[in-house]
């Protein structure tokens, strides 16, 4: 490429360079404090000169670890376990928030058929809805409402095949945080992705229907493909929110079930603050999304500026 | 010492002796299972993690737990109690819960086990359990409902008990030529005087944040200053002379405390203990473990321990957590036989030796624990004061705890007139306490 | 025929997961706390044993204090955060919309505080904010300033700090695009004319990027309603009710007060709070959308 840049004044990079600082430093400083002692990090008499310990990435991750690491007295973190769960949370909802978001995007574009008004409406609407808004319901009726009676056939075969006592309800399970997350994230997906089926040339498609491939066909093998872009920005976010959510998780998890952000807020508790410990496992919870940005931020920028922009 | 209880335990135990021991194991039937169980992220439980290995290698019984801060594992108990079948086994409670959990018929009655003689282990000793602490939080049901009465029974067994201790700079205080404060006067000046003498550090380091922590420390001064949170009849008393003297010095504690003093809590207020930022701190006895942490401490082998200081009288606070069975538990029998190793004086003293805080007169008095922790005399000690009564254990305490704690918080970050906001809680309180009954027979 | 009926139900077979999941997991959800917020109900109950109480939910709310600092707080945390991130995302976008080298790796550093969990800002920030051991306050102590009372006196403060440092890049980024997308001919013709900077920014880019503005705006606000756990992490909402927004009140409500009919009733204020804005932006998209259409028709008639 031979594109010529404009010359600049040295006070500009200066405050580009302050910027840089600024957005990034935050997180380095997490970085550098993960690696030290919480003796080091509350003294701190020099910021950088310390001895860099990986101590604290073994107290986080000692139950998945090969071995016994020697400052260790018993494992009490379950870090590990928590971002298996998390891991498994965020990407299944994620996959499955793509598929069916695609599939209601797409009828919404380029279907008329009846109620499409109201639920494109009640799509726009419920984007608004806070997480907290949900907790009160969510809690009651995962716990409650969404229940298979333990004697009933259905549900005495799961409590015989995995354990555990009384009825049994959404809350506590994967599926149940799954399933929140689902909903909580289609309408944006929906959103989101209207607007790049619709630049989707309906000429191709209706060239393969010529050649005889049915609606799901057509979906499938060819509007799909043409909006990669839209997705992956879509699934990003859909990670993001999946990945980071703290409080419905915390309602809903149970001792198996946590995800990571519950574990950080939870050692936050007031006996110890262990700010080295904390550290690396936010910095664990921040790495999926800090690859994310480094290696896809087109994709992040084209979805900001899509899902907005359409309004 | 008294009284019913303890006749009870012993006589039983005493049955069961008779009764002889047919089976060579007692916990031979319960091998093999694998119990539930619900403990905080505190010290004390931390030290129990360590030695829970010991009791399956003994009994064959597993353990799994379930570790969550305080507040939390309140609200999964809350949660998990409600159900027709739970899946905790035993559960660690903070002492505040008993209420709400008796009053919903959620705790067994330990009657039932310490009465059976294949459960109930003859060498217990109940009379030697702390017996304030086993009226606090074991206790439900007697005077007042949550104190030691004729009418109440045990629903649970105290297990990491606290009290508050002063714990201060042996080396700060030798500098000066300061005297250990023995009154609240006396500690009032001494913590205003530090930061005259050493400058940047503070005085005295207390929670303060808002909500359970301003409570908590407001708490911690109302008793030895002669207040109460209501009188007798139930009447809200939080806002005469003593409850503003108390509030007063709060405030003259947090602000001649340590930088930023106006939003710490428990693990800040320590923290800046442990950096050696503040010349005293008055708070629970479970932070001595910490205190001589290398890792975690600046202040190692520097901190002398002594008594809370005298208002009127002298009342530490009672705190801590209780073990009790669940209504809705699975296996309530193994887990009794977990709640009573844990108990037993073998077990207080292994708890104690890994760092926990006993809960037996003995533990204190033990020569193998004062050897490894010099502070358990005066530890002990400072039991033998704690009030059982320092707040109200009843099941509309959390939110008059709650406004408590926020209001207080004004008066230390807004300058609230301290009349004003303690006249403000007691007209809230009024209406709760209205509202849930207490004037009913007035 | 059989043809033809498999075609209408198309659209439905496409909407049906969708339109079941969110019926499921959303509306109905709403509808129940809708319900939940007339009755008297402790967590521990199923809502069918809770008591029935009509408006006394929604009644005492109004005239409790403590709901309305929280609401006050919340009004004025969102109205802060949105002002300076609107004003430093817009000015920034329009200081770096030039032609330089490495434009894009910029974007990609910038947009990285919006990414990570606000678990973790909020964790970030508490330790920045930290009294003594904070790096703020030791930075002012190196440099011989006083230290701040971050978290305590200025604690609101603090947490709109950090929101303004997690979501500024937001406004830049789509204020970036908007004007990377104006249209040439408009700006070439107001240079011909002699047009200094600021007159171009003022009468021809600020004008053309305002309804991209208004719409990143509202979507802010949206979202500024729903911050919680940066506040949560940093403050749980002290000191006093200084930081109490209304989503860590709802929560608190339900978790620690044990009153999920108060805080079901709260969530339904919150909810109508958010309904009004949300259909200000319809209303707006609406109106503008009529106005291109007038427009473009007026236009035409002009050919």
């Amino acid at each position: 490429m031979s594109t010529t840049y404009d010359r600049q004044q040295p006070a500009f990079y200066a405050l580009i360079a302050a910027l840089v600082v600024m957005s990034v430093g935050p997180v380095l400083l997490m970085f550098v404090n993960s690696f030290k002692l919480d003796v080091d990090i509350i003294s701190g008499t020099s910021g950088m000169i310390f001895l860099p310990t990986i101590q604290n990435y073994e107290t986080a991750l000692c139950d998945v670890l090969w071995y016994k690491p020697d400052h260790v007295d018993h494992c009490s973190l379950k870090f590990g376990n928590a971002f298996i769960n998390s891991l498994i949370i965020a990407l299944v909802s994620t996959i499955l928030t793509l598929v069916i978001g695609c599939m209601a995007a797409y009828a919404l574009v380029r279907f008329r058929f009846m109620g499409r008004d109201s639920v494109s409406l009640t799509t726009l609407m419920v984007r608004m809805v806070p997480p907290a808004v949900l907790l009160v319901p969510v809690f009651g009726l995962w716990n409650n409402e969404f229940c298979i009676d333990k004697t009933s056939y259905v549900g005495s075969a799961i409590r015989d095949t995995f354990g555990g006592r009384g009825d049994v309800c959404l809350a506590g399970t994967h599926s149940g945080i799954i399933l929140v997350y689902i909903a909580m994230n289609l309408p944006f997906v929906i959103w989101i992705l209207q607007s790049f089926i619709v630049q989707v040339p309906r000429s191709l498609e209706e060239a393969a229907r010529v050649d005889g491939a049915g609606p799901f066909q057509v979906f499938f093998k060819v509007v799909l493909p043409l909006i990669k872009p839209g997705l992956a920005a879509a699934a990003i976010f859909t990670f993001r929110i999946a990945w980071n959510e703290y409080l419905l998780a915390s309602a809903l998890s149970d001792r198996n079930t946590k995800t990571v952000p519950i574990l950080i807020v939870n050692n936050m508790s007031e006996f110890n603050v262990e700010w080295g410990v904390i550290m690396a496992t936010g910095m664990l919870l921040a790495i999926p999304p800090i690859i994310f940005t480094l290696f896809a931020s087109r994709q992040i920028i084209t979805g900001m500026t899509a899902g907005a922009v359409k309004g | 010492m008294s009284n019913s209880l303890k006749s009870t335990v012993v006589g039983l135990a005493a049955t069961a002796c008779m009764a002889g021991s047919a089976l060579a194991n007692p916990y031979e039937d319960y091998a093999g299972t694998t119990l539930i169980v619900n403990f905080p992220a505190h010290p004390h439980y931390d030290a129990v993690m360590k030695i829970l290995p010991e009791f399956t290698e003994e009994t064959g019984i597993e353990v799994e737990v379930d570790q969550l801060p305080y507040l939390k594992m309140r609200e999964r108990q809350t949660l998990e109690l409600g159900q027709d079948e739970g899946e905790y086994d035993l559960i660690a409670y903070v002492v505040f819960s008993k209420a709400d959990y008796v009053f919903a018929d959620q705790l067994e009655n330990l009657a039932k086990y310490f009465m059976n003689p294949k459960l109930a282990d003859p060498s217990y000793d109940a009379g030697d359990l702390i017996d304030g602490y086993v009226y606090n939080i074991g206790f439900a049901g007697g005077d007042k409902g949550y104190l030691e009465g004729a009418t109440g029974s045990l629903f649970g067994i105290p297990y990491g008990s606290e009290t508050s201790v002063l714990g201060y700079r042996k080396d700060i205080f030798e500098k000066h030529g300061l005297e250990v404060p023995e009154t609240y006067d006396e500690l009032l000046e001494i913590a205003c005087k530090i930061p005259e003498l050493e400058p940047g550090m503070g005085g005295l380091s207390s929670r303060a944040a808002s909500g359970h922590h301003a409570a908590h420390a407001f708490l911690l001064h109302l008793n030895p200053l002669g207040g109460a949170i209501f009188d007798d009849q139930w009447n809200p008393v939080v806002n005469n002379e003593a409850g503003v003297k108390a509030a007063e010095a709060l405030k003259t504690i947090v602000d001649c405390g340590p930088e930023g003093a106006t939003n710490f809590g428990f693990g800040e207020a320590l923290g800046s203990f442990l950096n050696g930022d503040t010349a005293m701190f008055l708070d629970t006895t479970v932070v001595a473990g910490q205190i001589d942490d290398p890792a975690k401490s600046q202040v190692v082998g520097k901190v002398g321990w002594a008594l809370h200081p005298m208002g009127v009288e002298r009342a530490s606070q009672t705190g801590g957590f209780g073990i009790g069975i669940p209504s809705n538990a699975e296996n309530k029998e193994a887990a009794f036989l977990l709640m009573q190793w844990l108990t037993s004086k073998e077990g207080d003293k292994l708890v104690a030796m890994a760092g926990g805080n006993p809960s037996r007169f003995s533990t204190h008095a033990d020569a193998d624990v004062n050897a490894k922790y010099p502070h358990m005399a005066t530890f002990g000690e400072a039991l033998k004061h704690a009030d059982p009564d320092w707040r109200p254990i009843i099941p509309v305490w959390g939110k008059i705890n709650a406004d408590l704690g926020t209001t207080l918080s004004k008066v230390l970050t807004e300058d609230l007139d301290i009349q004003e906001a303690l006249d403000g809680v007691a007209e809230r309180t009024k209406d709760v306490m209205t509202e849930a009954g207490y004037y009913t027979w007035n | 025929m059989q043809r033809a009926m498999a075609n209408r139900l198309t659209p439905y077979m496409f909407m049906a997961p969708a339109v079941v999941i969110m019926v499921i997991a959303l509306l109905y959800p709403l509808g129940y706390m809708v319900w939940g917020s007339f009755r008297d109900w402790d967590p521990s109950q199923t809502i069918g044993e809770a008591e029935f109480v009509g408006l006394k939910n929604y009644i005492t709310l109004w005239h409790d204090p403590n709901f309305r600092e929280s609401l006050g707080v919340t009004l004025s945390f969102a109205f802060f955060v949105v002002t300076f991130e609107m004003i430093i995302g817009v000015g920034l976008a329009l200081l770096l919309d030039r032609n330089i080298r490495g434009m894009s790796v910029l974007r990609t550093l910038f947009i990285l505080p919006m990414m990570i969990a606000p678990v973790v800002v909020g964790l970030m920030w508490r330790y920045m904010y930290h009294p003594t051991v904070g790096t703020f306050n030791r930075f002012f102590e190196s440099i011989g300033l006083p230290s701040v009372d971050w978290l305590g006196a200025n604690a609101l403060m603090s947490v709109i700090i950090a929101d303004i440092w997690q979501w500024t890049p937001f406004i830049f980024i789509l204020s970036l695009a908007a004007l990377q997308s104006l249209p040439r001919s408009a700006l070439e013709a107001a240079r011909i004319d002699g047009a200094t900077g600021w007159q171009q920014i003022i009468h021809i880019k600020l004008p053309l990027m305002m309804p991209v503005l208004i719409v990143t705006g509202l979507l802010r606000l949206i979202d500024a309603f729903k911050v919680l756990e940066v506040i949560l992490v940093m403050t749980e909402g002290g000191p006093g009710l200084s930081t109490e927004i209304l989503a860590l009140r709802i929560s608190r409500t339900a978790t620690e007060f044990r009153e999920l009919g108060v805080a079901a009733a709260m969530s339904n204020y919150l909810l109508i709070l958010l309904l009004f804005i949300t259909l200000m932006m319809f209303a707006f998209t609406r109106w503008q959308e009529m106005r291109t259409n007038r427009l473009r028709a007026a236009a035409e008639e002009d050919e």
